[in-house]
């Protein structure tokens, strides 16, 4: 086994969007029998860097240099062809077909002119029972088995290939504990029989167990890269995060407990032993007038999904959501009548972006408004007090969505539940990409709604989001609750460990 | 982020602007310039005479293509609306050969073709089905039940109605135009002044965010089928005066002048952009197109491939802007 010689080697790599410098001078490499995992926050680089290694962003400034010699991936097929394969972390297999098929998928071998079946059960059968997975019949249809084989599905697909570089985006982010666990074997196994694998993660758990080397992305640069027996997780989030931590640490505003404000209130929403498979499990929560609750988890963990449940998007399997001490019900009408508002993570799907500011406001107030017959003026002026309320810029009801920015487009999926203040407000990624200017004005719009006794469930993927406003903060891992923060001071740093972390107990 | 901001003091608003501007206005320029063509190479086309005769040739299509412009608007599509016309004509004929009295007859087609279109609503909204595939089985049952009532002959006896309403006038003016008219103006009324018209709007430009804003999604796309077939049962019952009888395949042959005139007008097939003022350019550009290619001496074989050419013409157009809602 050559261990020394890179397999492949990345030399100052760069690459700019627009006005944006997404990766600069990224010196990287990996060697055969090794699982060097990639690590960073949100927008750190690392799917931008893992693009670069696939084929998928072709122009780049840097070299690449694979096996020893320099190479310019043209395209997703030329890295195929080199032996470089990408597992997705949103699968791109047919749940319909066989798993024998999906592992042939687009190569199935021919003989004569027509598809070798024997060969490629015979074959799918062989480097399934290589993987440790013997058991699983590939004359089955995918869609019979869980998660899990998807994913080995993909990896089998990727090893019949010739692949000898895999890279795994988030590949353990929707699966059950004991998947996880398989997974993060059969990847030391890849490792062990010559293999190299690009492991990216969140969970650092799994990454200081898995992988031989770690390298720590920020802001589109290289921070380290570590011998993995001799980091630990606290090291790693404080190299992701760098000095900013010490600055959110400020930005809490930690000391108030919700038992001193909130104990003697009846609770507005209460959430209990929600469970819906593959979403969440077992959920219980209590959100009271006039609180700001933070809702962290990181991408897959059942956060968002919780949310759109609550405003009766999805139905739960077990438990109950009541709002005041009934049942919410089915379906956003009923949700909306109840006084739940909603806004969901993006933007795309709550607004009508090719329709005028005004009917976008207006749409779920019709009836209340103006009856049958819409009333177009009163729409505009009941639509022009709120979205000033909230500072949508220009505040022109007439003008269509498209042309607002972000920032003001989120402002009008919020300006909308203004007009009959709810009693409780669901918001998931209220500020997800706006600069920080706009990102203060929603929370402000935010932390003035709570004031006048709206419970708000503040949903978000980014620490910051949910640390700028929130009075207590539950954090979701793999569908569950693993940690709620109340009456302390809380740092990014702890949210990431609670949400990355504490896998560990889930297992 | 893919849907990020247009920064409100760039070009590019202008430019979507005047885009937006000429998807509205392309088809009113098309008519125009067909009426220019046709005045200047016939004598015979611009004359009031001509005009009355476009307005009676376009009149079930204007009928059936207010129920499609509802169904369009919310991105669905009826492709068993020519063959719902035929079976509410026969249904009308049917029951008044086995002397139901008047107006029950006309009653019962027009709730056999709501019924119809029912049914294609609850398996687009309810069961998830493609539009597409639900009305094209429609089709075919629409036009079995056509040809199991009629047993493949044709019927004669009509209801009075029926014919005064397809071929009768008043004051030199053909009822079958003012019926036409009607429909259009009562589906135009309920398109722009209703919370109901409304909600077809949104539901058709953005089924997720309406449903996330309290909207009965699924309510509304089977109305707009329920809708669609009325507009078609109508067109049938009154289409048979016109005719002078109820065949088993009477209006068959319209769907695509129908959905092709709703389209052309300029009405999305994406959903939430058009309505009946562009139905009724569409409508005309048709009938001033298939009028003009008679009074003109064009080969006749050529005259069902020219309209066609037109149609797709009207479609790469269409889909061609719509495209911009990707952008």
């Amino acid at each position: 086994m050559e261990t020394t010689a890179p397999l492949l080697e990345l030399h100052h790599v760069a690459k700019r969007f627009g006005g944006i410098q997404a990766l600069s001078g990224i010196d990287f490499d990996v060697r055969r029998g090794e699982v060097h995992a990639l690590v960073g926050e949100n927008g750190a680089g690392k799917s931008t860097m893992m693009k670069i290694l696939a084929g998928v962003i072709p122009d780049y400034e840097g070299e690449m240099v694979w096996q020893g010699r320099p190479v310019r991936l043209r395209n997703p097929r030329h890295a195929l062809d080199l032996g470089i394969a990408m597992i997705h972390q949103e699968l791109s297999v047919m749940p319909e077909l066989t798993v024998a098929e999906n592992i042939f998928l687009g190569r199935q071998p021919l003989r004569g002119g027509v598809v070798d079946w024997p060969r490629i059960f015979r074959e799918a059968e062989a480097i399934l029972a290589e993987l440790g997975f013997a058991h699983v019949n590939v004359r089955e249809p995918l869609e019979r088995y869980p998660l899990g084989v998807h994913q080995l599905t993909e990896i089998a697909r990727a090893l019949t290939s010739g692949a000898e570089l895999i890279i795994m985006d988030e590949p353990t982010s929707a699966l059950s504990p004991m998947e996880t666990r398989h997974l993060l074997e059969l990847t030391r196994n890849l490792a062990r029989s010559g293999k190299a694998v690009v492991y990216i993660s969140h969970f650092l758990e799994e990454v200081t167990w898995v992988a031989d080397r770690v390298t720590v992305l920020r802001d589109g640069r290289k921070i380290a890269t570590l011998e993995a027996g001799t980091t630990d997780k606290q090291e790693l989030v404080r190299l992701m995060l760098g000095k900013e931590a010490a600055f959110f640490e400020e930005s809490y505003m930690g000391g108030r407990t919700v038992v001193d404000r909130h104990a003697a209130s009846q609770p507005v929403l209460v959430v209990e032993g929600l469970t819906r498979p593959r979403t969440f499990t077992d959920v219980h929560l209590q959100l009271h007038p006039g609180e700001i609750l933070g809702l962290y988890g990181l991408i897959g963990s059942g956060h968002f999904e919780l949310g759109e449940a609550v405003y009766g998007l999805l139905k739960p399997t077990a438990g109950r959501i009541l709002l005041e001490g009934r049942p919410v019900g089915v379906g956003p009408r009923r949700a909306i009548d109840r006084g739940v508002a909603y806004v969901p993570p993006s933007r795309r799907t709550g607004l009508f972006l090719e329709k005028p500011i005004y009917q976008n406001v207006t749409l779920p107030w019709l009836a209340q408004i103006s009856g049958l017959v819409p009333q177009i003026p009163r729409e505009v002026a009941v639509t022009d007090e709120v979205i000033r309320r909230v500072g949508v810029r220009p505040p022109d009801p007439l003008k269509e969505v498209v042309f607002l920015s972000g920032g003001n487009q989120q402002k009008v999926a919020i300006a909308r539940w203004l007009v009959e203040p709810p009693k409780v407000f669901v918001v998931s990624e209220p500020t997800r990409g706006m600069d920080v200017g706009a990102k203060e004005e929603v929370m402000k719009i935010l932390r003035e709604l709570s004031q006048a006794g709206v419970g708000v469930l503040l949903i978000s993927s980014e620490p910051e989001t949910v640390l700028a406003a929130s009075e207590r903060i539950l954090v979701m891992a793999k569908g569950r609750i693993v940690r709620e923060f109340v009456g302390e001071t809380v740092t990014k740093e702890q949210l990431l460990h609670a949400a990355a972390g504490e896998l560990a107990e889930a297992r | 982020m893919a849907n990020e901001p247009h920064d409100p003091n760039n070009p590019p608003s202008r430019w979507r602007t005047f885009l937006a501007k000429s998807r509205e206005f392309a088809p009113v320029w098309t008519l125009l310039a067909l009426i220019l063509f046709f005045s200047v190479y016939s004598d015979s086309f611009l004359t009031l005479e001509n005009a009355a005769n476009i307005l009676n040739q376009v009149a079930l299509l204007a009928i059936m293509g207010t129920g499609i412009t509802f169904v369009l608007l919310t991105a669905q599509i009826d492709l068993s609306v020519s063959y719902m016309a035929t079976f509410a004509g026969v249904v009308a004929a049917y029951y008044t050969a086995g002397h139901l009295p008047q107006p029950w007859p006309l009653v019962a087609a027009l709730l056999a073709a709501g019924a119809l279109g029912w049914i294609n609503g609850v398996g687009t909204a309810r069961l998830g089905i493609p539009s597409f595939m639900v009305t094209l089985a429609m089709s075919l049952i629409a036009s079995g039940l056509s040809l199991y009532l009629t047993r493949g002959r044709i019927l004669f006896d009509l209801p009075p109605l029926s014919e005064t309403l397809g071929s009768g006038r008043i004051l030199g003016v053909k009822w079958l135009v003012i019926v036409a008219a009607l429909t259009l103006l009562v589906g135009h009324l309920v398109l722009k002044y209703t919370r109901f018209g409304r909600y077809v709007y949104m539901t058709g430009a953005n089924p997720k965010a309406a449903e996330l804003a309290g909207v009965n999604t699924k309510g509304v796309i089977t109305a707009v089928m329920v809708i669609g077939a009325l507009t078609a049962g109508l067109a049938g019952v009154v289409g048979i005066g016109r005719l002078g009888s109820a065949t088993p395949t009477a209006f068959d042959g319209m769907l695509i002048d129908a959905i092709g005139a709703v389209v052309l007008g300029g009405t999305s097939l994406f959903g939430g952009v058009g309505g009946i003022p562009q139905t009724i350019v569409g409508l005309l550009i048709l009938g001033v197109l298939r009028n003009g290619l008679d009074q003109v001496s064009v080969d006749i074989y050529m005259k069902t491939l020219i309209t066609g050419v037109i149609l797709l013409a009207a479609l790469v157009f269409n889909i061609l802007f719509a495209g911009r809602k990707e952008a």
